[in-house]
């Protein structure tokens, strides 16, 4: 009987040890790589902490006091998550909308889905570019498009008004293919069946897209958007190429301005306290948003 | 395997005594002044060389082609714009290279963390003779009571003027030279009669993202007396009478279509070019640069000329300016590197005449007494810059700071932002950001 027992512990204690040693080199990097670095960085927020040099001074609360102080850090919070407010919804809407266009197994739609792809896997530098090209008052493709028209260019990246539409449609170019094919992938998860028993019943197009497409789809839903929200919350390299947080700060986004605080100014201390309030934030949303999604299960 | 290349290595000293002065050294060799290291590969005649990333190229290339040592110099180039965040993490992350560029006015944070190595005693080893350095150099490369960069060049704020342009608006004397403002009037007269008379623009200027916009704000206040720091740099005065004279200024510009709110710089430099403005506002940087566009027969920007930045506001005489230096960040450096770095210096320094001809004011006694260096187009007419050159205090954070100003007086033209608004509002960011300096 004993004997009994201590095998199956042995046997349970020896699973357990395979099962660490099979995750063991994703828990090695996970430990190294985000869980050392994100204790470090609570750790250097509460310290006077340089980027160069040996400097280090503990200061306690310091750095978000005078965090939640500043001006200059509420502007970018501001400009973040009017950014992220205009980005996410049309990012989702056209992600789908263009899925549900090219949910097709034609050859043209099955180019015209890798043609969509493309543009997210270029890089930032070089989407940016292409942007500011197309943008350009003097030589840009609107600019002549305006001037055919009769109408007077508009410089969007030096206006307070065009900057940030103008981010955000350079963002939506770009990253609109990972989540159409996330899209798809839910797509093509709906049984042929349900559509066709719906057709026998004569359900109109919109009451199949109503009543099946979109519940069936929540789940995709749910992943998309929270992805989207935390990825558009980290808006930099956009701003950074194509405005430089400008004009008149109008751009400034919360992760630029802890690149500058951290790298330009050397205060990594109040740059770490930045990056905690924004993975707080970015935190709460996903969290928020799988809450609601579980509510209406 | 480390054992035994110690071995190999041990016995090759042993074997070949020479091999130890004649160990190839490759140093990396940090900067800006753009990358055309493909237009000039090969090159080692500096006659091809223009512009501030030729003469630099090309110095390089003949460097690495002449020196008896092996030593092989490995430029990394890196855009202006992101040229201290990139020092600064290599600093950080012990990448150090082994000669880097800097301006005086980051100096000062730099020698503050011992970052950068002295120099005193490594240019006397060297031979460097220091007194042959013109004052205004001397004294920018110095802080502390030491030396810290070799000086390569004091740059400032200049007049670049399309001649074409001058002459069919008539604004010339009798003798046919062009004529320049010397008050704030003037200058808005001049250029009311340029978009008049020719339906150009009297000024090119970088207004959008652009460090030209701090620059000329320092400037408009030197011009006043005055300046960002009180006399004894204990505290900031943008937020005042001279500040608000100074941005109102700048205000009139774009209001009144002297200047575009939306260039940045190198919109403005590529519309100076095309011949759309009459005058550029931009360093000793562009001199040779712009007098290569002017010198091709079709180019719209025709007859360059350069002057002295011209009064505009108030009764002092000055222009801003700052300073190149090559430091050696501090790191571990064995006997060979050390001397192999010093070689390098000492080359560029023999050759720092070479780099006056960018339109850079000079660096050395005997350079200015050079017959090469009188030889050189255009210096007569911005003679008087050496002495009117003003440069920023050597206060910390002068780089975030300058940084805080460009973006917040834009505000004024690129936003609604009112002149008043946007000076307290730079103000309180500066003493923001001085608080944190120690």
């Amino acid at each position: 009987m004993s004997s009994a027992v201590s095998r199956a512990r042995m046997v349970r204690l020896r699973d357990g040890l395979s099962a660490l040693a099979f995750l063991a080199p994703f828990l090695v990097f996970y430990l190294l790589f985000l869980v050392y670095p994100f204790g470090l960085g609570i750790w250097i927020s509460f310290h006077d902490w340089e980027l160069v040099g040996s400097f280090r001074e503990w200061i306690g609360l310091w750095n978000y006091e005078d965090m939640f102080a500043d001006p200059q850090f509420w502007r970018a919070v501001r400009n973040t998550l009017t950014f992220a407010a205009m980005t996410v919804p049309v990012m989702v809407g056209l992600a789908l909308l263009l899925a549900l266009g090219l949910n097709r197994q034609t050859r043209i739609h099955g180019a015209l889905r890798a043609i969509f792809f493309t543009s997210n896997v270029l890089s930032v530098t070089v989407v940016t570019l292409i942007w500011i090209m197309v943008l350009s008052p003097d030589r840009g493709l609107i600019a002549q498009l305006f001037r055919s028209l009769g109408l007077e260019p508009i410089a969007f990246l030096a206006s307070t008004t065009w900057a940030m539409p103008a981010i955000v449609a350079t963002t939506v170019w770009w990253g609109i293919g990972f989540p159409m094919i996330l899209f798809l992938a839910g797509l093509q998860q709906i049984p042929g069946e349900l559509y066709e028993a719906a057709r026998l019943d004569n359900a109109s197009p919109w009451r199949r897209f109503t009543r099946i497409t979109l519940p069936a789809l929540r789940r995709t839903f749910v992943l998309v958007a929270i992805l989207q929200v935390i990825g558009q919350l980290q808006i930099f390299g956009q701003v950074l190429i194509m405005t430089g947080g400008g004009p008149s700060q109008s751009t400034r986004s919360l992760v630029q301005t802890i690149y500058e605080t951290g790298f330009a100014d050397w205060q990594l201390g109040y740059a770490s306290a930045m990056s905690l309030f924004l993975f707080v934030v970015m935190f709460v949303a996903s969290m928020a948003q799988l809450y609601i999604a579980r509510q209406e299960d | 395997m480390k054992t035994s290349l110690l071995a190999i290595s041990a016995l090759a000293v042993m074997v070949s005594p020479i091999a130890v002065s004649h160990a190839a050294e490759e140093l990396t060799f940090l900067r800006f002044f753009g990358g055309c290291s493909d237009q000039y590969a090969n090159v080692t005649d500096m006659d091809q060389a223009v512009g501030e990333c030729g003469v630099i190229q090309v110095l390089t290339n003949k460097f690495n082609a002449e020196n008896d040592q092996d030593i092989t110099i490995n430029t990394q180039n890196v855009e202006w714009g992101v040229y201290y965040d990139l020092l600064s993490t290599q600093i950080a992350s012990g990448q150090q290279p082994a000669i880097a560029v800097m301006h005086r006015s980051v100096l000062p944070n730099f020698v503050a963390r011992d970052l950068i190595e002295p120099l005193d005693d490594i240019f006397v080893e060297a031979g460097i003779d220091t007194s042959d350095f013109l004052p205004a150099a001397l004294e920018s490369v110095s802080y502390d009571g030491q030396i810290w960069g070799l000086p390569w060049d004091i740059h400032a704020l200049l007049y670049h003027v399309n001649g074409a342009i001058m002459e069919e608006a008539g604004l010339t004397d009798a003798e046919g030279n062009y004529i320049l403002p010397t008050s704030t009037e003037e200058l808005f007269e001049h250029a009311r009669i340029v978009q008049e008379r020719t339906g150009k623009r009297y000024l090119s200027i970088g207004s959008r993202n652009d460090a030209m916009t701090a620059r000329v704000f320092n400037l408009l206040m030197w011009q006043q007396g005055s300046g960002i720091f009180n006399e004894d740099l204990s505290g900031v005065q943008i937020d005042s009478e001279e500040g608000r004279v100074a941005l109102e200024f700048m205000k009139r510009l774009y209001d009144e279509g002297v200047a575009l709110p939306i260039h940045d710089g190198s919109e403005a430099t590529q519309a100076f070019i095309n011949g759309e403005a009459a005058v550029f506002v931009s360093g000793t940087w562009q001199v040779d640069t712009m007098a290569a566009h002017s010198a091709s027969e079709s180019s719209p920007l025709a007859n360059y000329q350069v002057f002295d930045f011209p009064q505009v506001v108030g009764d002092t005489r000055a222009t801003w300016s700052d300073s190149h230096m090559w430091v050696l960040p501090a790191k571990e450096r064995s006997p060979e590197e050390m001397a192999a770095t010093v070689a390098f210096l000492s080359f560029l320094n023999d050759n720092s005449g070479q780099w006056a001809r960018t339109g850079h004011l000079p660096v050395r006694q005997s350079v200015l007494e050079s017959e090469a260096f009188a030889a050189l187009p255009y210096r007569t007419s911005y003679a008087e810059t050496t002495g009117i050159a003003q440069a920023v205090p050597m206060v910390q954070n002068q780089r975030p700071i300058q940084d805080i100003i460009r973006d917040g007086l834009s505000a004024v033209w690129l936003g609604d932002t009112a002149v008043d608004a946007a000076l307290s509002d730079v103000q309180s960011q500066v003493e923001r950001n001085f608080r944190r300096v120690r």
